[in-house]
């Protein structure tokens, strides 16, 4: 090749990024403050390594994340590794093993940064940080809730309040196709059609389904109404039960967050492969992007659970900006006691190595707001 | 770091809601559809020599932006226009997860086909390929369909005037749009097969209708009220 790309250092490989001041500051808060609030519900940290052997990664929910696996070998035990690119699936690990014995429900958080192979298409992201709760052990729609309610309170707290939350029966469509036995390449224009809601394919593949399947993919919207017109509609008694457990789990919510905004979506199933009752995926008005997803699936063989995973990146770009640390310089020969006190209060203290001629103007430099004047913060 | 603009930005903050038009072949039908739903647009919108590229409407909540009809798809999937007009032909090429497709509007009709020169088609038995190659402005739909029969699509991907590649010897084989198959057969070709039918749909960005549910509905039943006029 005679023509090579100049091999610039700053170069990252896609979907990967340095998170600078005050960025990477404002992310750690972040995830503080989220940590926090599950933290004070009872959800106790968990932290699984980054790599792990990929049989145990790739049971139960982290089938769905397989193909999006980086893979190593381990040249320790001649073993195939993989670097986490979910989760949950660690969390169900940890569950079904090591935390077997402990007393259910057993509530879990965690926080860590997550690989994939490839980004998306709208999304080049390859590292992905999540936050997220485990609730292990209740099959209640009072769980279902309760994670929804956690989602709501965490995003609270970082000043998003128009988050919408759009509840989802990933089971259902395929129960209703099963039920009508329909198969084969029908059954999969099918699934491809509800997923992109195309009404006029969901007609033409729906054959006795067509007409509850496009009646109830025109349902989705507000939870009450959307609620209505699943329960309205004609369901074997299999689908009815989830209609049932959405109908519980919306009561729920609305009993302790009557203004949370709360959709129904019944017939929208794409990508929760493994989910197996009410789930759930976080919007935020003019981001394209979700805040967070999670919803009911089996931990290890059998075991009820619900969890929600947040995104902090794409939360953070719906935030309001938070207020910056105020810096303020420290002159040489400054008292050590009066930074010492406005570090209390909050403020960074830049401190002055050399003893400058003109302080002033080498706290300007520094990007200093501050000075400290006879003890006090004084304002540049 | 990302651009600093990605948190300053917010459409839902930033006035009236934005309908993407495509250019060209589906504009002209739109006109009577749009002014069955109700919305008359600045006269200049269907003026392809305006440079406007945005357009008020009497409808203070709702704009029009008037694009390349594979940039309509880019729009809505990025939620910078929450509602579009397209042809399922865009849909197809680009499968964007993030686009639902929740009307089909029955304008702009057409299909998706394969050609070929006349003299060479159906003298060889397509079953025995395992390459083929493949002018056209769909390479995503070229491949798919290829690959469903086992056939790698070596695809040639052009802009336009794709039935010149074949007499030219670019590739035997085109993937293209067909409406009366005029151009077709002034260039000496023949459909050989329709790969899908296209007709043009309203389509909406996932989050705003996940975010805006009450406002997107109403614009759809706007669209469903127009198409009952229609029929």
């Amino acid at each position: 090749m005679t023509d090579d790309l100049p091999n610039n250092p700053a170069l990252l490989p896609s979907g990967l990024r340095d998170l600078l001041p005050p960025e990477a500051e404002v992310e750690a808060m972040a995830v503080a403050s989220l940590m926090e609030v599950f933290a004070s519900h009872g959800y106790e940290r968990v932290k699984p390594p980054l790599i792990e052997f990929e049989d145990s990664l790739f049971t139960g929910s982290g089938a769905a994340v397989a193909e999006q696996t980086f893979r190593l070998m381990d040249p320790d035990s001649q073993r195939m590794m993989g670097v986490r690119a979910d989760i949950t699936p660690q969390i169900a690990r940890i569950a079904t093993t090591r935390l077997a014995n402990a007393p259910r429900p057993l509530r879990l958080s965690y926080f860590g940064e997550c690989l994939r192979v490839r980004g998306g298409q709208l999304a080049p992201d390859r590292q992905i940080a999540q936050a997220g709760i485990e609730l292990i052990g209740s099959a209640s729609s009072a769980a279902d809730a309760e994670i929804v309610l956690l989602g709501a309170e965490a995003l609270a707290a970082l000043g998003v309040h128009h988050a919408s939350f759009d509840l989802t029966l990933p089971t259902l469509a395929p129960a209703l196709i099963e039920h009508a036995g329909i198969e084969g390449l029908a059954r999969n224009g099918l699934a491809r059609a509800l997923d992109r809601k195309d009404a006029v394919s969901v007609a033409r593949h729906g054959g006795r389904l067509a007409g509850v399947l496009t009646d109830l993919l025109h349902a989705a919207g507000p939870a009450d109404r959307a609620l209505a017109a699943l329960q309205s509609a004609s369901l074997p008694q299999a689908v009815r039960i989830l209609a049932d457990q959405a109908a519980e789990t919306i009561a729920a919510i609305r009993i302790r967050a009557p203004g949370l905004r709360l959709t129904l979506d019944p017939v929208e199933f794409r990508g929760f492969r493994y989910h197996t009752g009410v789930a759930v995926t976080i919007y935020a008005p003019g981001r394209y992007k979700e805040l967070g997803r999670g919803g009911r699936y089996l931990c290890g063989e059998a075991e009820a659970a619900t969890g929600l995973t947040l995104y902090p990146d794409v939360i953070l770009q719906a935030a309001p900006a938070p207020k910056a640390r105020p810096r303020v310089f420290v002159p040489a020969g400054t008292e050590q006691a009066a930074a010492a006190s406005l570090r209390g209060q909050g403020y960074a203290t830049v401190a002055s190595l050399d003893g400058e001629a003109d302080p002033e103007s080498e706290a300007a430099r520094l990007r200093c707001d501050y000075i400290i004047r006879e003890g006090a913060a004084v304002k540049l | 770091m990302t651009a600093p603009y990605t948190t300053a930005f917010r459409p839902e903050e930033a006035g009236p809601v934005v309908l993407a038009l495509p250019k060209g072949r589906i504009l002209a039908e739109c006109g009577a559809l749009l002014a069955r739903a109700g919305i008359h647009a600045a006269p200049d919108y269907a003026d392809e020599e305006s440079r406007r590229l945005r357009f008020p409407t009497d409808d203070p909540e709702l704009d029009i932006i008037r694009v390349r009809p594979f940039d309509v798809a880019t729009f809505v999937a990025f939620g910078a226009a929450p509602l579009g007009i397209c042809g399922a032909d865009v849909l197809m090429e680009f499968d964007y997860p993030e686009i639902y497709a929740p009307l089909d509007l029955g304008i702009g009709i057409c299909r998706i086909s394969v050609a070929e020169p006349a003299e060479t088609a159906r003298t060889d038995d397509p079953t025995r390929w395992s390459r083929v190659r493949v002018a056209t402005k769909y390479p995503a739909i070229a491949r798919r369909h290829y690959a469903a029969r086992g056939v790698q699509a070596e695809v040639v991907t052009l802009n336009g005037a794709m039935e010149l590649a074949p007499s030219l010897g670019l590739a035997r084989i085109i993937v293209v749009l067909v409406q009366t198959g005029s151009t077709l057969r002034a260039n000496g070709l023949v459909e050989t097969e329709i790969i899908a039918p296209v007709t043009s749909r309203l389509i909406v960005n996932r989050s705003a209708l996940k975010t805006r549910p009450e406002m997107i509905r109403s614009w759809i039943a706007r669209f469903q009220a127009a198409l009952r006029l229609a029929a």
